[in-house]
């Protein structure tokens, strides 16, 4: 029996050693995943740093030859606070492992893109953190990256972010949460990866705020005033840690008239976004409208602003409607008639499943008609020649 | 240096015996291994790390087969024991049988033999010879020794025991290796276990004298000396642990009840599983009381490792079927480990050819983030390290044999070839012809066996080559710059397994250069 009794407590003397040495090398792990990840990140930084400086600047032919024009606002933000010409961007669904398609589009179109957009969330993973390798990329190819910056506050770890609740109650006033600092952890992370990245980087965050049927930081969930204070909050942040190379986008939804509620107040915005897509007749909720229809009405509202404004998602589906003559009404004499607005980002999704519960494809790219449309409408575009692939 | 630890050889040496603290640090340490290896389970299954579907499950299953032969190694030691060894009995008669074949050089029967008459305890000698040499018969009675002479005899070594059997009748039977040396107190070590009527075979210990010799030797030792001290110890634990060809005293009764010594290509292993399998105990005794040699040159090794890869599947495919209905749980377990131990050259293929596919075809098996897998890994290998570190402490000569063994690994790595094709030849049933080991190093040219890793070389160059050229003139700059991170992820993970092949090219050529010595002369 004895002999019983000593060998249980060994067993368990033995689990609680190792349970311990197991704790304490994670904590040490946590500890140290700074200095490992430094490491591991200052590598593949000088890597690409070797590879930009002996095979991109030894090319006679290269994306950022034909961007020659735009490094001037590459190194300069305040170029970029009020640009004497309208920037053109894309954003593609299919960038995950490269740039390509957005090449791809490029090349269709006879351009290249000043301005290449990407999504991100907040949580805990690891492609949630600050986008590096992707924003390197970016500027590698003489671009600036758009971010959309989605405050999704469900992906949150409890164990990486003290006194935070569970997540099926964050949502309800997560904008509040956010302006009293719940996750500041995070945001200063970020911040500070965004300010070491040392580059240009457009941040739309939180965007269709205003909007009570999409996101959880929409109005379902919070008051205006929360959203003003959550936006002050997240810049004051990236302001305390110095990071002054962001420039913010403001970017409510328009068909949702009360967005002047939202608005945080010029000292807080940069840009204004706009989305503009047209869904055509795929849901019930949605009918065909021309891109006058969705932005016209609002464009003096929003130029009102005195900000120079963002169509941070442009494009239609084709079901519905002729989709290129909605790209012709939409581009034809776009800077006469929309002197306000400074750039145009391509929505080049090819399966968008985030409104409707079948996947949309935005895509454009196959389309001849929609191209030359595009290359004849904006070629026609007073500067574009700057613009234009260097000849 | 060499020199004093050289002498020190030819000194009896046996393993500690495991304290009650030192079991309990290590099952603390086994515990918090498993730990780790759950919590890089839990991250390794997500949907997010699926790259090509089918990759990722071939990666999966081999990667965590590879896990799952860890955890076995680690419960194997919490069964460490040492046996409390007893007097040897008065009076019982032992038969020491010892086999030579033509080619094999007759000075070291010289040693082998003189050294068997001296062993104190009163025995008989054998020679069992089909070199029809009358130098060897000469030497044999020039030392009090037996000589029987066996030729014709299918079976090689085992065949020639068994014939021999049937011409004595001692009880207990020693079948020792002729490059082995043993000391005076051998059978004194070993016969009291035979007390115990159950007890079928005493194995113990087999150790070296020229690892000295060479880079291959060296590696070949550090193979064996976990092996032979806490392993074998473990396995012991559980009464599992196998009979090594040499060094292993048998109760003549075990041998009878199984139809005498097994034959094959693991002729050992087999005897071993069937000696079991009737019902015999068996015992490990961690004890240094001969010493022999092993494979100096590559290529000798390689033959070894061929003969060995074979035979060991054969075990696996022939007797554990057969016999798994008569096994305990421990030996079943112990038995199916050893014998799928070769797959590991299937296994390393795969793992070469992961950066490759990627490199020439774009094809990924898991999207992982690289600094995520060896945040999650380091745990594993820092308690895996500190194990197998820790377990050392009962080897047979710890002094010695200690330490990381990289030259083992190296000639380990070099060896997947061997494996896989030790593996294929089971698969087809196709034989490969019985190769003794060598003795003597065999000077020639480069090893057949290099040939492989000669290639793995090559191909590793060309690929290195290509794709900087691919990205320094083909690549768009888009591609460029977003395929950066991977592709020298990717060439980091090659490099590994680079470096080890060029360590192995270095054993090859050394192995050319060495020069022809019979290391026994020096004793």
């Amino acid at each position: 029996m004895k002999k019983y009794i000593y060998r249980i407590v060994i067993i368990v003397a033995a689990l609680v050693l190792g349970v311990l040495m197991v704790a304490g090398l994670t904590f040490i792990g946590k500890e140290s995943s700074g200095p490992a990840e430094d490491l591991f990140s200052k590598i593949s930084s000088g890597i690409s740093l070797i590879e930009n400086k002996f095979i991109l600047g030894k090319r006679e032919k290269s994306r950022l030859i034909e961007l020659k024009w735009f490094d001037k606002y590459r190194s300069d933000k305040s170029k970029l606070l009020l640009p004497d010409k309208i920037l053109l961007g894309a954003y593609d669904d299919k960038t995950s492992e490269t740039f390509q398609p957005i090449a791809e589009l490029e090349d269709s179109l006879k351009t290249v893109f000043p301005l290449i957009h990407i999504y991100t969330a907040w949580g805990s993973n690891r492609n949630q953190r600050f986008p590096a390798t992707e924003l390197n990329s970016i500027h590698s190819i003489g671009s600036i990256p758009i971010v959309t910056w989605e405050p999704w506050l469900t992906d949150f770890d409890k164990e990486a972010m003290p006194g935070l609740p569970n997540p099926e109650v964050r949502d309800k006033d997560g904008l509040k949460a956010i302006a009293r600092g719940v996750y500041d952890i995070y945001i200063d992370r970020w911040a500070t990866e965004a300010k070491l990245f040392n580059k240009l980087i457009f941040l739309r965050f939180a965007h269709e705020m205003n909007d009570p049927y999409r996101y959880p930081w929409g109005p379902q969930n919070n008051m205006p005033e929360d959203f003003i204070a959550a936006w002050k909050h997240v810049v004051d942040r990236f302001r305390a840690v110095g990071a002054d190379n962001v420039i913010w986008i403001w970017s409510p939804h328009p068909a949702y008239k009360m967005f002047d509620e939202y608005y945080p107040g010029e000292d807080y915005v940069d840009w204004i976004g706009v989305g503009t897509l047209n869904y055509g007749t795929v849901a019930p909720w949605s009918q065909w409208w021309t891109f006058d229809e969705i932005f016209a009405k609002h464009y003096e509202l929003l130029a009102k602003y005195n900000k120079p404004i963002i169509i941070s998602e442009f494009g239609s589906l084709a079901v519905g409607g002729d989709r290129a003559e909605w790209f012709n009404e939409a581009l034809n004499d776009f800077p006469k008639r929309y002197p306000g607005v400074k750039s145009l980002v391509f929505f080049h999704c090819s399966s968008d499943a985030t409104t409707t519960y079948q996947t949309l494809n935005w895509y454009f790219k196959d389309d001849p008609e929609i191209l030359k449309i595009v290359k004849r409408t904006t070629s026609a575009w007073p500067n574009y020649s700057d613009i234009k692939i260097a000849q | 240096m060499i020199k004093d630890s050289t002498k020190d050889l030819w000194t009896f040496r046996e393993s500690k015996e495991p304290s009650r603290v030192e079991l309990y640090f290590l099952g603390a340490l086994v515990v918090a291994g498993v730990i780790s290896i759950i919590r890089l389970a839990n991250w390794w299954f997500r949907e997010e790390h699926v790259g090509n579907l089918i990759l990722y499950i071939i990666l999966s299953v081999i990667f965590w087969y590879g896990m799952l032969r860890i955890i076995l190694i680690w419960i194997n030691y919490l069964g460490i024991r040492k046996p409390q060894k007893t007097a040897p009995p008065k009076d019982v008669r032992v038969a020491i049988f010892t086999t030579s074949s033509p080619g094999e050089p007759l000075s070291m029967f010289e040693k082998t033999l003189e050294a068997c008459a001296n062993i104190s305890y009163p025995h008989k000698t054998y020679l069992l010879d089909d070199t029809q040499d009358s130098g060897f018969r000469e030497v044999a009675e020039k030392y009090g020794a037996i000589w029987l002479n066996l030729v014709g005899l299918p079976g090689a070594k085992a065949g020639k025991i068994n014939k021999a059997m049937t011409m004595t009748d001692e009880e207990f039977i020693l079948v020792l290796d002729p490059d082995h040396i043993p000391f005076p107190n051998f059978l004194d070590e070993v016969l009291g276990f035979f007390d115990d009527k159950q007890v079928g075979y005493v194995q113990v210990s087999q150790a070296y004298y020229n690892q000295y010799r060479s880079f291959t030797a060296r590696a070949a030792a550090e193979q064996t000396y976990t092996f032979y001290g806490p392993t074998q110890m473990s396995l012991h634990g559980y009464n599992s642990s196998v009979a090594i060809g040499a060094n292993c005293t048998f109760r003549r009764k075990a041998l009878e009840s199984i139809g005498g010594h097994g034959i094959g290509l693991a002729e050992d292993l087999v005897t071993a599983i069937r000696i079991h399998a009737a019902g015999w105990r068996s015992v490990y005794h961690p004890v240094i009381v001969s010493r022999g040699l092993v494979p100096e040159d590559f290529d000798s090794f390689c033959k070894q490792q061929l003969k060995w890869a074979r035979g060991v599947h054969e075990v696996l495919f022939a007797e554990v079927p057969r016999l798994f209905k008569k096994l305990s749980f421990w030996q079943k377990v112990s038995y199916i480990t050893i014998g799928t131990y070769y797959l590991e050259g299937l296994t390393t293929l795969f793992y070469l050819i992961i950066p490759f596919l990627y490199l020439w075809f774009g094809v990924v098996p898991a999207k992982m983030y690289f600094i995520e897998f060896i945040l999650q890994g380091m745990p594993v290998l820092i308690f895996s390290v500190w194990i197998y570190l820790f377990v050392q402490r009962w080897m047979c000569h710890p002094a010695i044999e200690r330490g990381l063994h990289f030259r083992g690994m190296i000639q380990k790595f070099a060896c997947w070839p061997i494996f896989l094709k030790g593996t294929l030849l089971s698969l087809v049933n196709k034989e490969i012809p019985y190769i003794p080991t060598a003795k003597q190093a065999v000077i020639s040219k480069m090893s057949p066996f290099a040939k492989p890793v000669l290639m793995h070389i090559v191909i590793f160059i060309i690929t290195l080559t290509y794709t900087i050229y691919e990205r320094r003139y083909l690549l768009s700059d888009v591609e460029l710059v977003s395929t950066s991170e991977r592709a020298y992820g990717m060439i980091a993970f090659a490099t590994i397994p680079f470096l080890l092949a060029l360590g192995a090219i270095y054993a090859v050529i050394e192995s050319i250069k060495l020069k022809s010595e019979n290391p026994w002369e020096k004793i």
